[in-house]
């Protein structure tokens, strides 16, 4: 055996050796796509003009304190005309050079003209999208917190800025609804004072009795929220009761420090929690202030409890409610997760069940079996000798894939799987080139040696050529495609290299080291 | 074994006919696809609900089909899926327009009220395994909980778990029996929750639900990918070859895509992402298939200049073909292998391929080559013309 022989053999061994040992144990280092393993693929959209108008709304506030404070602006009014604007009433003429100086100190972001009476407050573009950008960023975040307490092993997230999009891909999720209840809800937790009725009378059957007891409607610093009655033994929602409560809430769920599952005291699920120092004090003052009263907690617009108030509370409490255990989980969850920055909806969803995708290797597997017997029966019925040559490259070949896909750490897709036998198919025919050529050249009378080295050569361009255009193809499939479609791409791609070294490299080492052994080989059998 | 060795067929003799009849079925393939609106367009690209269902027994289509048509659902498509005696069907709608997931709860709903299985309460062929355990804490059927709070919701975690993953392997829990057969469920839990959970007649398989917005963007982009794909070819073509051969491999292997798109469309398969990405792989091979022909086009036109061009490519088809046959021979064995044992996910992407090969091997033979010659003779005149011209006046 000369040298050159033997390190291109060496190399080979090296080459082959590592990507096999990168694969092996095949089921434990490849990655499986969703539609194998089973899991969820979310787009959801930030609906990030809650956002705005949440900030607009701050900001129109503080320039009504800020005019009265600063500017000795007495009266004024203001209304949100807009996502990204409000308007001041009642704000004299005469006063525009110090709403002016204000605005300056204070309202940078702002942009003011006067419109005869009124002022106008325009958000500033640059503003605009830094509050977008945020509220993607922020969303992002809590999704993130939430999907991590929710415990899914290797949960992918990524962010579409631009679009205000947030892709979350869960493997191996067994209840996508919960899972879509959770990233999805805002879980807004309030406490409020109850005005009507007493605690201990369970809430006002309907919104009528409450409305009555007003007069017909309730005054501004009032709201009528309802209360759902659930069945304690099935948990289905069976009735409506409703609470006349305060506008202003006591504390908020950003006044939380941390909140976790506990039992109550008749062993049902109930959430406890601690307070910020300054959500304590406020609380503490509330709770001590209105011993006796109600205190509605309110979750999302909806009254979870309204226990009473049996003494001052300063920094821990209970929220009690007719939750299944569940639903306390979940809701520490999203309260300790912090609330949404805005709305989100859905834009696409997908699960695949786990039992679908084992149908699907099995189905792969056995496609690609009987198809990879095929072709090896083929090239070894068309090709005899030199068929077994094109079979080892062909075994190596499919090793090299699932080497270099474990290695490069892509993920196997059931299109994956197809691209594979693919694969398989297409493989063979470098070989194909190589051989017809060394064929023409035995059929020219050329020594065996002279038609291996002469029909390598003459493939060569032919075979770069073809597989340049493929490689060209699974580059556009690979930008236009979304999980799957990108891992058939990856594999498409793996393949077509693998196949150019297994043919041009491996092949043509096989052919010189069966042709070495003896000085003149008079036959070859192709 | 030898085969198509010395042959010495005349490929351009009816190049004519063969271009002609090449054209009728491409225009005949953009008029019913694009034109009459054939196209079987899932939801990957339309939008709307899809989802895999299993159910417990045989259900038959057309009482889905009134179910959900009495629920509002007129426009669902149903169909059995996957082996058969595994009791799946697919049911596909339009996109709702309120959201992107309300049909898949409008049409569960609908099921459920129609096959409510037996018992009340918790489905456990719909739950997760969260909330079977919190049933089971509830119940308590073993007298775990008196014991010990914790330990109790341990144990019954991993109970609810071990169901879980019995009804995720199998699909579906075809009866109490099966519930009762999960390792950890003893006669005591069994019995507790035939009290107070459900079996339900169908199980969730898969969903997928695509927005109207996301599905424009698909089909934007992957309109996108085949149209910049071949430009790639085309360019590289040129690059490596010359104009004339990237035009005849393109214009042949835009066909095969027009032709097949056809044949998809007659075959009323589903047109998803997955087939845009076996029409990507059917361009890459069909122009591969050609550039190996051309390859050996433009090592003949070096060895003969003076060769007329139609003798050349001729002689490079025959010369090619043992190869052309081969390559398109072990290609059809593994997508045809994948089209009869692949399943039904993959079976219009096989189809793509498996029919794609043939149709990409005829254009190959007999419209690539055809469009260099075309392409030579209306735009080689006018340069001999033009030539001409430029001597008369001097």
């Amino acid at each position: 055996m000369n040298r050159s022989l033997l390190w291109r053999g060496v190399l080979i061994l090296i080459v082959v050796g590592i990507l096999a040992w990168s694969a092996y144990p095949l089921d434990e280092k490849l990655k499986l796509g969703l539609d194998l393993r089973g899991g969820m693929h979310l787009v959801l959209h930030v609906l990030a003009d809650d956002a705005l108008r949440a900030e607009t709304e701050t900001d129109m506030d503080r320039t009504l304190r800020l005019l009265r404070d600063e500017a000795e602006v007495t009266g004024a009014t203001a209304r949100r005309t807009g996502n990204t604007r409000f308007e001041v009433l009642g704000v004299p003429e005469e006063r525009d050079d110090a709403v002016a100086e204000v605005a300056e100190d204070f309202l940078a972001n702002w942009a003011w003209s006067r419109q005869d009476a009124r002022l106008v407050f325009d958000m500033r573009d640059a503003y605009e999208s830094d509050t977008r950008l945020q509220a993607v960023a922020q969303a992002r975040q809590t999704i993130d917190n939430r999907v991590n307490a929710y415990g899914v092993a290797e949960p992918v997230i990524t962010t579409d800025a631009d679009k205000e999009r947030i892709v979350v891909q869960l493997p191996g999720v067994d209840d996508p609804e919960r899972v879509k209840d959770l990233i999805q809800s805002t879980a807004f937790l309030e406490f409020r004072l109850v005005e009507w009725p007493e605690p201990g009378a369970g809430g006002a059957a309907t919104r009528e009795e409450v409305l009555a007891r007003y007069g017909g409607s309730v005054p501004p610093s009032v709201e009528l929220l309802p209360e759902e009655i659930r069945d304690p033994q099935t948990n289905d929602v069976v009735g409506e009761r409703y609470w006349a409560v305060q506008a202003t809430s006591v504390i908020t769920g950003r006044d939380l420090k941390n909140a976790r599952p506990g039992l109550g005291d008749f062993q049902q699920p109930v959430v406890n929690f601690t307070l910020s120092p300054e959500g304590g004090d406020r609380f503490g003052q509330a709770t001590g202030e209105n011993i006796g009263r109600g205190l509605a907690i309110i979750l999302d617009g909806k009254v979870v409890s309204a226990p009473r108030i049996n003494g001052r509370i300063d920094d821990q409490g209970m929220i009690e409610g007719s939750f299944t255990q569940q639903e306390v989980q979940d809701l520490v969850t999203t309260l300790r997760s912090g609330a949404l920055p805005a709305g989100i909806e859905y834009l696409e969803e997908r699960t695949v069940g786990p039992s679908l995708g084992q149908d699907s290797i099995r189905q792969g597997l056995r496609a690609g079996l009987i198809g990879g017997a095929l072709v090896v029966l083929t090239m070894l019925v068309v090709y005899k000798g030199s068929g077994i040559n094109a079979v080892v490259a062909l075994a190596l070949n499919v090793v090299l894939v699932f080497g270099a896909l474990a290695y490069f750490g892509a993920t196997l897709t059931l299109p994956g799987i197809a691209g594979i036998i693919l694969t398989v198919g297409m493989a063979v025919d470098a070989n194909v080139l190589v051989f017809e050529r060394i064929r023409e050249e035995l059929h020219k009378g050329r020594t065996v040696k002279s038609a291996i080295a002469n029909g390598f050569d003459k493939a060569r361009s032919s075979i770069f050529d073809a597989n340049v255009t493929t490689l060209i193809a699974a580059l556009f499939l690979f930008q236009f495609g979304t999980g799957p479609i990108r891992g058939f791409a990856v594999t498409l791609s793996v393949g077509i290299l693998s196949s150019i070294f297994t043919a041009l490299f491996v092949s043509r080492w096989i052919f010189d080291l069966v042709t070495s052994r003896r000085g003149r080989v008079e036959r070859l059998s192709i | 074994m030898e085969f198509l060795q010395h042959t010495d067929i005349d490929f351009m003799k009816y190049r004519r006919y063969w271009v002609g009849i090449s054209t009728v079925l491409s225009v005949v393939s953009i008029l019913a696809v694009f034109v009459h609106g054939k196209l079987n367009v899932g939801v990957d690209f339309a939008g709307g609900t899809q989802l895999t269902l299993q159910f417990r027994e045989r259900p038959e289509v057309d009482e889905l089909r009134g179910v959900l048509g009495a629920a509002g659902l007129d426009d669902a498509q149903i169909q059995r899926f996957g082996e058969e005696g595994s009791n799946e069907v697919l049911i596909r709608t339009p996109v709702a327009a309120e959201s992107a997931t309300a049909n898949q709860e409008r049409i569960l709903a609908a099921l459920d009220a129609r096959f409510p299985g037996e018992g009340a309460g918790l489905d456990l062929n719909r739950a997760g395994a969260g909330a079977v355990a919190g049933l089971l804490v509830q119940l308590d059927p073993e007298g775990v909980v008196a014991g010990g709070g914790d330990t109790a919701v341990a144990y019954y975690e991993g109970v609810a778990e071990a169901i879980l993953d019995a009804r995720q392997e199998q699909g579906i829990f075809t009866s109490w029996e099966e519930v009762g057969a999960v390792e950890g469920v003893g006669p005591e839990t069994l019995a507790a929750l035939r009290q107070s959970a459900r079996l339900g007649e169908l199980a969730l398989l898969g969903a997928e639900n695509v927005g109207p917005q996301v599905g424009r963007e698909l089909r934007t982009k992957g309109i996108l990918a085949v149209v910049l794909s071949l430009i790639g070819m085309l360019i590289y073509i040129w690059i490596r070859f010359e104009l004339r051969f990237g035009i005849g491999a393109v214009v042949a292997s835009f066909h095969d895509v027009l032709v097949v798109l056809g044949l998809y469309a007659l075959m009323d398969f589903e047109f998803n992402l997955t087939t845009v990405a076996a029409f990507l792989t059917l361009i890459g091979y069909s122009v591969n298939d050609t550039v190996v022909i051309f390859d050996r086009v433009r090592e003949n036109l070096r060895l003969t200049r003076r060769e007329p061009v139609v003798e050349v490519i001729n002689r490079s088809l025959n010369q090619t073909l043992s190869r052309t046959v081969l390559t398109s021979g072990t290609t059809l064995l593994a997508t045809g292998a994948l089209l009869a044992f692949g399943g039904d996910v993959l079976r219009g992407f096989a189809f793509v391929l498996t029919v794609g090969i043939v149709v990409g091997t005829y254009s190959s033979l007999y419209v690539a080559g055809p469009f260099v010659i075309l392409w030579e003779e209306v735009f080689g005149k006018r340069r001999a013309a033009a030539a001409k011209g430029a001597t008369k006046a001097a």
